[in-house]
């Protein structure tokens, strides 16, 4: 199927709407197709974990002139599966005068907020558990949740390192979310739509980054570095500086739960990168430029799947290489970026990308 | 003396000037003695008001071996040993300064050979130790991968020195007298294979954490230690040339070769954690052109002047012999009695002065400065505790 | 303690006073951005630390790390490097060691002990040369001590055991004269009777070996 301009246009079929489809004829089959997205998104976790986290070693080995894992498995590629039997043969330990229930569900709470996001992720065409019509509010307003998993788990610990920890991490990912959401809205006034696919789908004639005179550019810069800073990785991990406050908010857990907030930091690093590739890159839309007709219908011979894929390891990677090269800021001056040279420069990029779109000025204009 | 948290009704009720009335309640939090990052075992007792700083009190002892009174029962040559355990990341600097005021006091002889291999070594260890400063400072502000770069370029200066000596760390190489070995005959060529190899890294270091503009940030203004505290604490070495006092031992009180030489000393305008931190990086620059001066022409001569099993006695009297290592003044006073063994030999610490600058430099700043502030004094708290 | 302004100016005065004192050089001043010039200033540094790191990544030939023990095989440490004592015997077996004591008395922390006797003509000889390697710090001293050369620092260094009393060592494979008064005795057959074999321990037991007895006690 192809559009007025000759590109061709995929058809959107998520996991919801097989359900919905099935719904009246036979209920089963789609509380079959609901409990199949339920495993697929438990399997997606876990394997993100397994090769993150594998990937990380071996990614921050590399910048640091050494070989990082290579016992376990050839070059070390079973090591998270040993890691994973340590912790959860190891003791789980709750301080003595810690709040039990919250010191329990903490990180839970921090794994459900990145869950429920990878649901909406457009990851291919036909690959989406649940394509939302308000998918970038939902995004915005669910991932905000995580702050919650850290909050409880510093407060809980009895342990005044931790509130310190969670604290700072509280303060900073509120201020964070306001760039995060401006800068969104710049990709919400190009697209037009809050609707992850739509999205998805507007790019069909170049990425946002580059199809609106820099202020794509602009802020995806601005998208990214607030990505960071929501997920609490280096430059931005005063919330766990390990070098400052041992472990910061999760000091005082081990085994399994420790395990639980170590997955969900790097499930949270796959949203993030999934969510700016999405909303910047294209998301499974193949580079296209505007219509060359012959170029992009050979870009459009990688499938999608694996273009999303591609863009998503590339970010994960310079999110990986932020890590291992800068130091931790400080706690007042990530609020003086956050205030004082993000949120202005998002503001003043918000108004380019409404004149911008108020007058059709990027390139390949939609008609 | 009881410490409790002083709260806003003390401080208004003492005159002091307040600055929000909202009252907050200040709390005790304990920095180790298991840390990662006070830099050997060192509990800091920290009074917190939120995530400023009102006061920092220092804990030592914990690594206290009685190295000081082991040495009352042994002979000068065996204390030699001893003495690279104190600040063991200027191992042969140390093992100088014991056995330079045994010489002194002995009155031993030694050769030009020996001083100028005495001196190389204790630049090359120079440069060893702040490589490691740099790494582990990279790494206390998060930037693990400093760490490694800077140990990596450290292992080429220890593979020169277990060449020579035959140990790595605590290298028993000074003795009174001479040096254990003399200089292996690749010694030359491979210090000029690391000089050259080095030269270019310590750009690299620049780039990757001196130009960062999260590194200048954290580290301009903070820590301000002015001259008059600096030396009224007795602060020595790069802590106190940063705060702009030009004092060196190496040029006010020549030992070694270092009078024949030609070298600048670095020395900071501010005294914030960046102007220790800029020391430093120069004063590895200043010990490549020291040793640059002396690798091609060391003179002829016996490694040694007195035979190992000699019997070294001091006359009775009071000695001292002072210093400069990495870190600071490191000084040996020794106590004889006319024996072989010194009645009381006492080692002045530098660190145990640098480590007390950060009660005065520390109130009115933040937790995440205060890590800063510790990485640029650059402690090594066995030495604190001998 | 913080007097930053007076100590600003103060500074700057003593900086001015100094600017060309001989022997010192002066840290750099900072340099001063407005907003856009301080965002893209910064920014730059960023990257440019970004393209050190970067360079290390894409070059695996940067890689340090040894593989042990896998490489064993070409593993070869430096000559001098001081971490097991060892007594060479040489291809008689015969070993130098006078049972003098010097050695003894030289190390700080008595981790050898020489135990002497007596032979048939009342001359002191080695009957067992026991080096404590828990206690021994490696400092060299009984090595440049001896004066036969009898005793020696080389680069073994995989001594791990899981028994503590297996780290006393006995280094002399014989109990009797030096190697120099053995010379002296033409009668190959005569020496053999003055060398008494003793059990000579200095490493981990292999797999099929009986444990020695500790020694030192």
């Amino acid at each position: 199927m192809t559009n007025a301009i000759g590109t061709t246009l995929w058809q959107v079929k998520t996991l919801a709407d097989r359900t919905t489809g099935a719904m009246p004829d036979s209920p089963w089959l789609a509380i079959g197709y609901i409990l199949l997205g339920v495993v697929a998104v438990g399997a997606l976790v876990a394997g993100l974990g397994l090769v993150l986290i594998y990937a990380e070693r071996k990614i921050a080995a590399h910048f640091q002139c050494r070989l990082g894992p290579m016992r376990v498995g050839w070059h070390g590629i079973f090591q998270t599966v040993a890691d994973t039997l340590k912790l959860l043969l190891k003791e789980d330990v709750i301080p003595e005068r810690a709040d039990k229930l919250l010191h329990l569900m903490a990180p839970f709470l921090s794994l459900l907020a990145t869950v429920m996001v990878l649901v909406v992720i457009p990851y291919s065409p036909v690959l989406q558990i649940a394509d939302v019509n308000i998918g970038v509010l939902y995004v915005s307003a669910v991932g905000g949740f995580g702050i919650l998993g850290i909050l409880v788990a510093g407060w809980s610990s009895n342990n005044k390192w931790s509130m310190l920890g969670a604290m700072r991490a509280g303060a900073q990912i509120i201020s964070y979310e306001i760039s995060v959401t401006i800068a969104l809205l710049t990709v919400v006034l190009f697209a037009g739509t809050l609707q992850l696919s739509q999205i998805v789908l507007s790019q069909a004639e170049g990425w946002w980054i580059w199809r609106a005179h820099g202020i794509g550019l602009v802020a995806f810069l601005i998208f990214l570095i607030a990505s960071v800073a929501e997920i609490n990785r280096t430059p931005f991990d005063i919330a766990e500086g390990e070098s400052e406050l041992t472990g910061g908010f999760h000091t005082e857990y081990s085994g399994m739960r420790f395990a639980f907030f170590f997955l969900s930091e790097f499930v949270n690093m796959f949203v993030a990168a999934a969510v700016t590739a999405t909303l910047f890159l294209g998301g499974w839309m193949p580079f296209h430029i505007g219509s060359f007709q012959a170029f992009n219908s050979i870009m459009d011979l990688i499938p999608p799947a694996i273009w999303f894929a591609g863009k998503t390891g590339f970010l994960i990677f310079v999110i990986m290489w932020f890590r291992w090269t800068f130091p931790r800021m400080r706690v007042d001056q990530l609020m003086k970026l956050e205030w004082k040279i993000l949120l202005p420069i998002g503001l003043v990029n918000l108004a380019a990308a409404s004149i911008a779109v108020l007058f059709n000025l990027y390139f390949f204009p939609r008609h | 003396m009881t410490i409790r948290p002083i709260t806003l009704a003390d401080r208004i009720a003492a005159g002091q000037k307040v600055e929000s009335l909202l009252s907050t309640q200040e709390y005790f939090v304990n920095m180790g003695p298991q840390h990662p990052s006070t830099h050997g075992v060192l509990r800091l007792l920290v009074r917190l008001d939120g995530e400023t700083v009102r006061e920092v009190i220092p804990v030592v002892g914990y690594v206290h071996r009685g190295i000081e009174k082991m040495g009352e029962y042994l002979t000068y040559r065996k204390f030699i040993h001893l003495s690279d355990r104190l600040d063991y990341l200027s191992a042969i600097t140390n093992n100088w300064v014991v056995a330079m005021a045994v010489e002194k006091a002995a009155g031993i002889e030694i050769n030009d050979r020996i001083q100028t291999i005495r001196t190389l070594c204790a630049e090359l260890q120079r440069i060893q130790s702040h490589q490691l400063w740099w790494g582990v400072f990279g790494m206390d502000l998060g930037a693990f991968t400093a760490f490694l770069y800077g140990f990596r370029d450290r292992e080429v200066v220890t593979d020169i020195f277990e060449e020579t000596t035959g140990a790595r760390l605590t290298m028993n190489y000074i003795q009174p007298g001479g040096v254990m070995f003399d200089i292996h005959p690749d010694f030359v060529k491979n210090v000029k294979k690391f000089l050259a190899y080095f030269k270019p890294k310590l750009e690299e270091y620049e780039t990757l954490v001196s130009g960062n503009v999260i590194v200048q940030a954290r580290l301009r203004g903070v820590g301000i230690l002015s001259p008059g505290a600096a030396v009224s604490i007795g602060t020595t070495g790069p802590v106190l040339r940063a705060s702009g006092v030009a004092h060196d031992l190496r040029k006010s009180e020549a030992y070694g070769v270092y009078g024949k030489v030609q070298f600048d000393i670095p020395v900071g305008v501010k005294g914030d954690c960046w102007d220790r931190y800029w020391v430093r990086i120069e004063e590895m620059r200043q010990s490549i052109r020291i040793i640059e001066q002396l690798i091609d022409s060391i003179p002829e001569g016996k490694h040694m002047t007195i035979k190992p099993t000699a019997k070294i006695k001091l006359p009775e009297g009071l000695y001292y012999n002072q210093m400069e290592t990495a870190r600071g003044i490191l000084g040996a006073l020794i106590v004889s009695d006319g024996g072989e063994k010194p009645y009381r030999i006492h080692l002045r610490s530098p660190n145990f002065n640098n480590l007390w600058s950060v009660t005065a430099m520390a109130p009115g700043l933040r937790i995440a400065d205060l890590v800063a502030i510790l990485s640029s004094i650059d402690v090594v708290v066995p030495d604190i505790d001998r | 303690m913080n007097e930053i302004g007076s100590t600003e100016q103060a500074v700057r005065k003593e900086e001015a006073r100094r600017a060309g004192a001989p022997g010192t050089v002066l840290s750099p001043a900072e340099k001063r951005h407005g907003f856009i010039g301080g965002v893209f200033s910064g920014l730059l540094s960023l990257v440019q630390g970004m393209a050190v790191t970067l360079g290390y990544f894409l070059r695996p030939s940067t890689v340090v790390t040894r593989q042990y023990p896998e490489n064993r095989a070409t593993l070869k440490m430096y000559e001098r490097f001081r971490s097991l004592l060892t007594m060479p015997h040489d291809q008689d077996g015969c070993h130098n060691c006078t049972a003098c004591g010097i050695c003894q008395t030289a190390c700080p922390n008595a981790s050898i002990k020489v135990v002497s006797g007596k032979d048939a003509a009342g001359k002191k000889i080695l009957k067992n040369y026991i080096w404590r390697m828990d206690a021994c710090t490696f400092c060299n001293a009984c090595v440049q001590a001896c004066p036969f050369s009898a005793i020696t620092m080389t680069g073994g260094f995989e001594s791990a055991v899981y028994d503590r009393r297996l780290l006393s060592y006995s280094l002399n494979r014989y109990a009797g004269p030096s190697a120099s008064a053995l010379k002296k005795i033409a009668d190959p057959a005569e020496r053999r009777k003055m060398m008494e074999p003793c059990l000579a321990y200095s490493g981990q037991v292999l797999p099929g070996e009986t444990p020695p007895i500790a020694g030192g006690e």
